[in-house]
C-alpha cells in the first residue's frame, strides 16, 4: 500500500476540517470527492506532507512522514498539484518544471529529458519557451500537473487537476491518470463526478471531514439507483444520495 | 496529454555529492534569470553618477581625496544599499506573495535552500554591479590621471556592506511577504546608514568606528601615497557586514517549514556565527587607536604596514631652494614653487632659512577633515616641511562652486611657511612672533589688511579681544592693532637694516624670549 | 441549473430594503482600500509617525548645519511616500480595468487620502521635537514626494513606486551637500518659500493627475 491514513484529523481552532479518516490505496487512480468544505483539500495536504495532522497515523510509500529523513524520502517520490497554483509569471513554462524538478532532488543530468518529457505529457510542448504571464488558465493547470509528474511520481496528489481544462484536454488527462496509475497512487480531488467515473478504480466521498462512502465508481451509482435523488448522470445522483443518506444520519444522532 | 506508450524509465534519485553542486548551480542559473535587481540597475547607475562621481571630481587627482566623497564616506554604499534591501526584500517575499509556499515545501529540497539560490542570485547580482559600476568609476579616474594608489580596502568593505543589506532585506521580505516588506526595508537600510554617518560625526573613537559610513579614520590624504591603505578597519567591517549577512541568512532556516531538524541547528549554529563575529568586530574596534597611517586594531595590525611607500620624490628650485614633493602631487609642483617664491626670497640668508622644501604626510587625524597642520622647519640644515595634503589645492572646489585660485592656494602655502620661519608652532605665537609673521608676510606679498582674514583661514589667527580661543581673525581688536602697528614700523625699515635686526633677533624670537618692547 | 424563479423571492422571505447610493458608495470605497491594503498603510504610516517622534525627542539628528539636520526627518517623509507609491496597486488586473469611470474617482480619493493621512502621522509624530521647517515645510516636502511616488507607480509598477521618493531623497542629499538651492530640491528651501512650495505642488498634482487617469503600470514582476 502506497498510502495508509489511520484515523486521521486536523482541526484548525475549533474547526475539524479532516475527521478520523482512515483509507488504504495502493497502485492506481483514486478519486476524492465531496462538497465544498468537506475536508478534500486538507487531506490533500496532509498527504502532501505540507499540513501536519493533528492526530492519527499516516504512511507514505511505506514510510512515516513526522521524521525529517523519511519525509525527505516522500517527497522526492511526491508530485503534488494544489487546488490554486501559484507561478512566477516571468518563468517560462519549461523553467517553472525545471525549478521543481531541480527541488525534488532529480539528479542534474535527467532533469532536462524529464521536464521535456513532462511538458510534452501536458500537451505543452510548442509552449515550452512560453512565458507563464501569456498562457491560458487551462494552460497554467497543465503546467501545474507538468510539475507534479516530472519526477515520474510513486505517489501522485492533484487537487482539482482538471480546473479550467476543455473537453478534449479533460480526456487526454483521464488518459494520462490512467497511464500514471499503472505505476502509481494517484489521488485526484474533484468536483466533477465524470472525471471521477472516466479514470478512477475507486473512490471516496468526503462530507465533513469524515468519509461517508468507500467504493468503486460502479458502487457509487448503485447507491444512487432508485433512491430519485438529484443528478443528470447515474454518479451524480450516487454523489446525491450518499451525502443525503450522511446528513440525515447525522442530523438523526444530533 | 499523452498517455505514452512506452513511459520513460522511472529515475533514481541517488544521494551521490556529486549531483549535489551541479543541481545547485542550475538553481542558482534559474533564479540569477529572473532576479529584479537588474531591474534597478540603470536606476542606481544614474544615483550613483550624481552622488559618488559627479561630487569626487572636484577633489584633487590623488585617489585618496577623490574616493574620499563615495568610498571614504561611504556614498557608493548609500547609493546601493537601501535599494537592494528593497529589492532583496521583494526577491524574499516573492514565494509568500505568490503562493508557493506549499509547493515548495512539498519539494525535498529544504526550503531553505530554494530561498538560499533565490538570495544567493539576488547578492551575486548586487554586488556584482557594485564591483562593475565602482570598476568603472575607477577606470575613469585612471584616464584622469589621479595618482597614488586606489582604495581597495573599501571596496571591498563596500562589497560585504551590499551583501549585507540584501541578505537583511531578502530575510524581511521571507518573514513579512507583504507590498510593504521593500519600502520598509529600503527606508530601514537609509536610516541605518544615516544614523551611521550620525554617530560617526559624534563619536570619533571607539566601537562607533566600525559604522559602515562613519568616515572618521577610514583614511586620509596621505593613505595610498606616503602610508599603505591600513586594513585594519576593512577587516573589522566586513566582519561586522559578513556577520549580519550570515546571521539573516541564518534565520531563515530556523523556521519549522525551512527544513529537517538538523538542517534547522545547522542554520541555528550558522546564525549564532553571524552574531559572534558580529559582536568580535564591535569588540575589536573599541580597541583601536590612532597611528601614524590611520586606524590600528592591535589584534588585526600588521606592523609591515607602518612603514612608508618608498618614492622618488619630483624636484624644482625657487629662490635658490629646492623644492620636492611626493610623485603623486608632480602636476601641482609649478604651483608649490611658484606659491613658496616670495617668503624664500624674503627669508633668504637668515638664520634658519629653509636650505630644502619638501612635502610630507599630513599628520593623520581621527577625525574627518581636521587639517590644522602648520609647516615646520626643522633639521640641519634647516628643511622647510609642508603637508600639502593638508591645504586647499588649485583647480579643485570640493563642494563648493568655485575652483580654488592660485592666489588663495599660494596665500595659504605662504602664511604657514612664514609661521613656520618665525617658530609660532600650532597657535598663533607670541605678540612678537605674530608682529614679525605680519612683517614678513607684507613683504612676500600679503598685504596687511587681508592678513586677519587669511590666518583665520589657517586657523592661525589670534583670539579677538574677549572672545573665544578660535576666531576667524576678521575683527581686529585693540591687540591686533597693537601688533600691525609694530609690524608696519618694522616693515617700514630698509630691507638691509631689516634683515640685520631679524638676523639678531630671530633666535630669541623663536625661543618665545622676545618681548613688544624690544621690536623695532 | 434552470433560471426559473430568479426573480422571485422566496416565499416567506423578508423585503429586500432598496439599495441606497450612499451607503453603496462608502462601501465601494471600503472595498477598494481593503484590495489596495489602505488599512495596513494607514497603520504602517502612524509607526512612521512613531519613529519621527523617537528621532525628534531622542535627538537622531546628524551632527552638522541645518541642512544636515533635515535628513533623518526626510527620510522618514521618504518612507511615507514609499508607502503610499505601494499601495496604488490592486490584484484584480484586467476585470477591474474594464469597469466604468469610478475606479479613477476611487484613485483620487485614495491617493489623497494616503496623502494627507501620511501628512497627519508625520505632523503628529513632529511634535516629539523640533523639526526643521515646521508644519508647513513638511505638508509640501511630504507632498512632492507622495508625487513622486504616484509618479514612480505609473511608470515603474505600484511595487517598485518607492525607488522614485528613495532616488529623490539620494539627489537632495547630495544637493544639499553642495550647496544647491533650486526650488526642485524643495527640502533645501525655507518653509515659506514659495517657489519650493510651487514645485512641490506641481510634482504633486503631476504624479496625482497620472495615477487617477492610468492607475499603477501592472508589471508582470507584481
Amino acid at each position: 500500500m502506497n498510502v495508509e491514513l489511520t484515523d486521521l484529523t486536523r482541526r484548525f481552532g475549533r474547526t475539524r476540517a479532516v475527521a478520523g479518516v482512515s483509507l488504504a490505496a495502493g497502485p492506481g487512480v483514486f478519486g476524492l470527492l465531496g462538497p465544498n468544505g468537506a475536508g478534500k483539500t486538507s487531506l490533500l495536504r496532509m498527504m502532501a506532507t505540507v499540513l501536519p495532522p493533528t492526530s492519527g497515523g499516516m504512511r507514505l510509500l511505506g514510510r512515516d512522514p513526522g521524521a525529517y529523513g523519511p519525509r525527505r524520502e516522500i517527497r522526492r517520490r511526491l508530485g503534488y498539484l494544489p487546488q490554486n497554483l501559484g507561478y512566477y509569471p516571468g518563468f517560462t513554462v519549461a523553467e517553472f518544471v525545471e525549478y521543481f524538478a531541480l527541488l525534488k532532488d532529480m539528479p542534474a543530468g535527467q532533469v532536462p529529458r524529464a521536464v521535456a518529457t513532462a511538458v510534452e505529457r501536458v500537451g505543452l510542448g510548442d509552449r515550452a519557451r512560453a512565458k507563464l504571464r501569456t498562457l491560458s488558465g487551462g494552460m497554467l493547470r497543465r503546467v501545474g500537473i507538468a510539475q507534479a509528474i516530472v519526477n515520474e511520481p510513486e505517489l501522485l496528489l492533484l487537487d482539482e487537476p482538471t480546473a479550467g481544462l476543455d473537453p478534449e484536454q479533460r480526456l487526454q488527462f483521464r488518459a494520462l491518470l490512467r497511464d500514471m496509475g499503472q505505476r502509481a497512487t494517484v489521488i485526484v480531488s474533484t468536483h466533477l463526478v465524470e472525471d471521477v467515473g472516466a479514470a478512477c478504480t475507486e473512490v471516496a466521498l468526503m462530507d465533513q471531514g469524515n468519509i461517508v462512502f468507500y467504493g468503486t465508481p460502479a458502487e457509487l451509482i448503485g447507491r444512487g439507483e432508485g433512491t430519485g435523488a438529484a443528478g443528470d448522470a447515474p454518479l451524480e445522483r450516487g454523489y446525491s444520495a450518499v451525502l443525503a443518506a450522511a446528513r440525515s444520519a447525522v442530523a438523526a444522532r444530533a | 496529454m499523452t498517455a505514452t506508450a512506452a513511459a520513460p524509465a522511472k529515475p533514481r534519485t541517488p544521494r551521490a555529492a556529486s549531483t549535489v553542486p551541479l543541481t545547485a548551480a542550475r538553481l542558482l542559473w534559474v533564479e540569477l534569470r529572473h532576479n529584479a535587481v537588474p531591474f534597478i540597475l540603470p536606476l542606481i547607475a544614474a544615483l550613483m553618477w550624481f552622488d559618488s562621481y559627479r561630487p569626487s571630481v572636484t577633489q584633487p587627482p590623488v585617489w585618496a581625496l577623490r574616493t574620499f566623497w563615495n568610498m571614504g564616506q561611504g556614498h557608493t554604499i548609500i547609493d546601493f544599499g537601501p535599494f537592494v534591501a528593497g529589492v532583496a526584500a521583494w526577491m524574499g517575499s516573492r514565494e509568500g506573495r505568490r503562493g508557493m509556499t506549499d509547493l515548495i515545501t512539498a519539494a525535498a529540497r529544504p526550503r531553505w535552500v530554494a530561498q538560499l539560490a533565490t538570495w544567493g542570485a539576488t547578492a551575486i547580482w548586487a554586488v556584482g554591479a557594485y564591483l562593475v559600476f565602482v570598476g568603472v568609476m575607477f577606470g575613469v579616474y585612471i584616464g584622469q590621471g589621479v595618482q597614488g594608489s586606489p582604495p581597495w580596502w573599501w571596496v571591498a568593505v563596500g562589497a560585504v556592506a551590499v551583501a549585507a543589506f540584501s541578505a537583511a532585506g531578502f530575510a524581511v521580505g521571507a518573514f513579512f511577504p507583504s507590498r510593504f516588506a521593500a519600502p520598509l526595508a529600503a527606508i530601514g537600510s537609509l536610516l541605518v546608514l544615516m544614523m551611521s554617518s550620525q554617530t560617526g560625526f559624534r563619536d570619533k573613537g571607539g566601537w562607533a568606528l566600525i559604522l559602515p559610513t562613519n568616515s572618521n579614520g577610514n583614511y586620509q590624504a596621505p593613505s595610498g601615497i606616503f602610508y599603505p591603505y591600513l586594513p585594519d578597519l576593512p577587516i573589522a567591517r566586513m566582519m561586522l557586514l559578513a556577520g549580519i549577512a550570515l546571521a539573516a541568512v541564518g534565520l531563515l532556516g530556523l523556521p519549522d517549514r525551512a527544513g529537517g531538524l538538523g538542517l534547522r541547528r545547522a542554520a541555528a549554529v550558522v546564525t549564532l556565527a553571524g552574531v559572534v563575529m558580529a559582536a568580535t568586530a564591535v569588540g575589536l574596534t573599541t580597541t583601536a587607536r590612532l597611528g601614524p597611517g590611520g586606524i590600528v586594531i592591535p589584534a588585526l595590525h600588521d606592523a609591515a604596514n607602518d612603514r612608508q611607500i618608498p618614492a622618488t620624490p619630483v624636484c624644482g628650485h625657487t629662490a635658490g631652494t629646492p623644492v620636492c614633493l611626493n610623485p603623486a602631487y608632480r602636476q601641482y609642483l609649478g604651483d608649490v614653487t611658484a606659491a613658496l617664491q616670495p617668503v624664500l626670497a624674503e627669508v633668504a640668508g637668515l638664520p634658519g632659512a629653509p636650505a630644502r622644501a619638501i612635502q610630507v604626510a599630513g599628520p593623520y587625524n581621527s577625525s574627518e577633515g581636521a587639517f590644522d597642520a602648520p609647516m615646520a622647519i626643522s633639521g640641519h640644515p634647516p628643511v622647510l616641511r609642508i603637508p600639502l595634503d593638508t591645504v586647499n589645492l588649485p583647480g579643485t572646489s570640493g563642494f563648493t562652486a568655485r575652483p580654488v585660485r592660485f592666489i588663495d592656494f599660494a596665500d595659504q602655502l605662504r602664511v604657514l611657511a612664514v609661521h613656520a620661519f618665525v617658530g609660532a608652532g600650532a597657535g598663533p605665537g607670541t605678540t612678537a612672533q605674530q608682529v614679525v609673521q605680519a612683517a614678513l608676510m607684507q613683504g612676500a606679498g600679503m598685504p596687511f589688511a587681508a592678513q586677519p582674514q587669511l590666518l583665520g583661514i589657517a586657523g592661525l589667527a589670534p583670539p579677538p579681544p574677549g572672545g573665544p580661543a578660535a576666531g576667524t581673525g576678521r575683527e581686529v581688536g585693540p591687540a591686533s592693532k597693537t601688533v600691525y602697528a609694530a609690524a608696519r614700523r618694522l616693515a617700514a625699515l630698509p630691507a638691509a637694516a631689516r634683515h640685520t635686526w631679524l638676523a639678531a633677533h630671530l633666535a630669541a624670537l623663536r625661543a618665545g624670549h622676545l618681548t613688544l618692547a624690544q621690536l623695532p | 441549473m434552470t433560471a426559473a424563479g430568479v426573480h422571485q423571492a422566496r416565499p416567506g422571505a423578508a423585503p429586500v430594503p432598496p439599495g441606497r447610493p450612499g451607503r453603496a458608495g462608502l462601501r465601494l470605497i471600503g472595498l477598494f482600500l481593503v484590495s489596495r491594503r489602505v488599512p495596513a498603510a494607514l497603520g504602517v504610516l502612524a509607526g512612521l509617525g512613531a519613529v519621527l517622534w523617537a528621532a525628534l525627542y531622542w535627538r537622531w539628528n546628524i551632527a552638522g548645519g541645518p541642512a544636515a539636520q533635515e535628513v533623518i526627518p526626510l527620510v522618514i517623509e521618504t518612507g511615507a511616500a514609499g508607502v503610499i507609491a505601494v499601495s496604488t496597486y490592486g490584484p484584480f488586473g484586467e476585470p477591474e480595468a474594464a469597469t466604468g469611470g469610478r475606479l479613477v474617482w476611487l484613485r483620487l480619493a485614495s491617493a489623497l487620502m494616503l496623502t494627507a493621512a501620511a501628512i497627519g502621522a508625520l505632523a503628529a509624530g513632529a511634535t516629539g521635537g523640533y523639526l526643521p521647517g515646521g508644519t508647513l515645510a513638511l505638508v509640501r516636502d511630504v507632498g512632492g514626494m507622495a508625487g513622486l511616488g504616484l509618479l514612480s507607480a505609473a511608470v515603474l509598477g505600484g511595487a517598485f513606486g518607492w525607488t522614485g521618493p528613495m532616488a529623490y531623497w539620494l539627489i537632495t542629499e547630495s544637493a544639499l551637500a553642495a550647496g544647491w538651492t533650486t526650488p526642485w530640491i524643495w527640502p533645501g528651501r525655507p518653509p515659506h518659500d514659495t517657489g519650493a512650495a510651487i514645485c512641490a505642488g506641481l510634482v504633486f498634482a503631476a504624479g496625482l493627475a497620472v495615477f487617477t487617469l492610468r492607475g499603477a503600470r501592472t508589471s508582470a514582476r507584481e
